[in-house]
């Protein structure tokens, strides 16, 4: 009997999904919380994309001339993509410091209400500071 | 009871769990190699990224960052895939999609860093 209404692919329809956004109050656990998500899947596509230019870029090259990359990809890196560059820095340095906040409390610490709150901002400051000091860095190096 | 429907499960949650914790540790090492290596990276783009993948070193750390990434990216988005999406169906092809994409990738970005490890 359930065996058979397993089989039925599509699941009922007003059954919500899982981490739910709508229905629930803000606050900062929750905002961390999927802020995580949100950058972990702008990391995965930007993985992809940084890649697919070192594949690209590994085909432009031949053993005499190393300095083929006169290509189109250099100029629109340097144009476009560092609005993107910027986002994705942000990106993994949040990534980064939440997924330590994730690691303690997978061993069991950090779970007090207060201790949780204090670490959200202490990682977002964090993130936004290590943001701010790598593009002071690339700026102050003339590296663009 | 019989009106339950049970969610979708691919079955596979505890050791995915895991990996994504083991993964997660490796990546902490290999995202600082990364921010220091783009600073030296960004200094020369078209002079030295040739030459950066021909030390040994940066070639293991390239490719080991770049197979660990894809692995916890590819879990990570397996678990949004379970989480936000309710026809089973869909679920096993968003699946494969992601996996087939991050095999590709990994492949094709470790023989692409060989390259440039033995050419350079």
């Amino acid at each position: 009997m359930t065996k058979k209404k397993n089989q039925k692919n599509d699941l009922n329809p007003n059954r919500p999904t899982s981490p739910h956004l709508q229905i629930y109050r803000w606050n900062l656990s929750s905002l961390t919380s999927i802020f995580h998500r949100l950058t972990g899947v702008a990391l995965y596509f930007s993985v992809i994309a940084i890649s697919w230019f070192i594949i690209f870029y590994s085909t432009k090259i031949n053993v005499g001339e190393t300095e083929t990359c006169d290509c189109l990809m250099m100029t629109v890196m340097r144009t476009i993509f560092i609005l993107a560059a910027i986002a994705i820095t942000f990106s993994l340095y949040y990534h980064f410091c939440n997924g330590i906040r994730h690691l303690f409390w997978d061993i069991g610490k950090g779970f007090e209400i207060k201790t949780a709150n204090r670490n959200a901002v202490i990682v977002i400051l964090s993130a936004l500071a290590l943001t701010i000091a790598s593009i002071a860095i690339v700026v102050y190096l003339k590296l663009f | 009871m019989n009106k339950i429907k049970i969610a979708p499960s691919t079955k596979t949650g505890s050791s995915h769990w895991l990996m994504q914790r083991f993964s997660a540790i490796a990546l902490v090492p290999l995202t600082i190699w990364l921010c220091f290596s783009f600073i030296e990276i960004l200094q020369d783009p078209q002079g030295y990224l040739p030459v950066f993948f021909a030390y040994p070193f940066n070639a293991m750390m390239g490719i080991l960052l770049i197979t660990t990434s894809l692995y916890h990216g590819s879990i990570g988005m397996r678990v949004i895939i379970e989480d936000y999406i309710t026809n089973s169906f869909k679920i096993y092809f968003y699946i494969m999609l992601v996996n087939f994409t991050s095999i590709l990738t990994g492949v094709a970005s470790v023989i692409a860093i060989l390259r440039l490890h033995l050419l350079g």
